[in-house]
């Protein structure tokens, strides 16, 4: 733990023990997510599905790399991840992404937008949380909700719902967040 | 429909194998099986057995997210 780190966010008039347990959530959502796209993706399949999947890949691991992000986070405040597997998969902070009954590219781009929807709207209450007080997690959260806000802009289009005016990755991955994982 | 008053809501907390309701502008919803809710709480935040109104304005989601949850009552104002 990084004891003045902590305390400095305390003082802040952070309820720590609250927002690290929130970080533990997003944290578990953003791994299982990881893992349940890597199923949706595998079922992005023929012609209308193959022109998700790109995309779908690209949000898959920029989810892990989220997950790699916060785990520092979580133990400098003083916390840790579950000994279990099943406990943090069940703390999640988003349903679980599953892959839909009677899968096509329509169905899963359902899944994947309600995914990417639910994260934005866990790390704006992060923002919204730590602004002006925890300096380090606001950063991390910010970085993060900009990703999410790309993904959900991506999937959101191939729903139809408007552009976004996002664009794909050219070949890098998690161009915010990925200070934070050096 | 069953009315609530907030010290009875407040049985109803989640914990322990108990239902989880919340108030919300007067009704009370019924949110056990939330996969978000698991034993009552929500997004470590926000606690089951209790009127909620307040504390969803200040949520990042809106009062439509309470629609697929079933009522369960009415809640009666502290007077009653």
């Amino acid at each position: 733990m990084a004891k003045v780190a902590r305390e400095m966010v305390e003082r802040a008039g952070i309820d720590v023990d609250k927002l690290v347990e929130l970080l533990i959530k997003n944290a578990a959502a953003e791994l299982t997510t990881y893992y349940y796209y890597t199923i949706l993706r595998a079922n992005l399949v023929g012609l209308e599905g193959e022109t998700i999947k790109e995309i779908a890949e690209v949000a898959r691991i920029e989810d892990r790399n989220h997950f790699e992000a916060l785990v520092p986070r979580i133990y400098e405040l003083g916390g840790k991840l579950p000994d279990d597997m099943k406990e943090f998969h069940d703390v999640s902070a988003c349903p679980p992404a599953k892959l839909p009954e009677n899968p096509d590219a329509k169905s899963i781009l359902k899944v994947l937008v309600e995914a990417e929807r639910c994260a934005v709207r866990g790390y704006t209450q992060i923002c919204n949380m730590t602004a002006g007080k925890d300096h380090r997690t606001y950063d991390l959260a910010l970085a993060i909700l900009n990703e999410e806000i790309e993904h959900e802009s991506w999937f959101s289009e191939f729903l139809g719902e408007g552009p976004s005016g996002h664009f794909m990755r050219r070949g890098e991955t998690s161009p915010f967040v990925s200070k934070f994982l050096k | 429909m069953h009315a609530f008053t907030l010290s009875e809501l407040e049985k109803y907390d989640g914990k322990n194998g108990r239902r989880a309701y919340i108030g919300y502008k007067g009704r009370v919803y019924d949110v056990t099986d939330s996969f978000l809710w698991k034993n009552g709480v929500h997004q470590a935040l926000h606690q089951a057995g209790k009127d909620l109104t307040r504390e969803i304005k200040n949520a990042p989601h809106g009062e439509e997210f309470l629609k697929k949850f079933p009522i369960v009552g009415y809640l009666l104002d502290d007077k009653h």
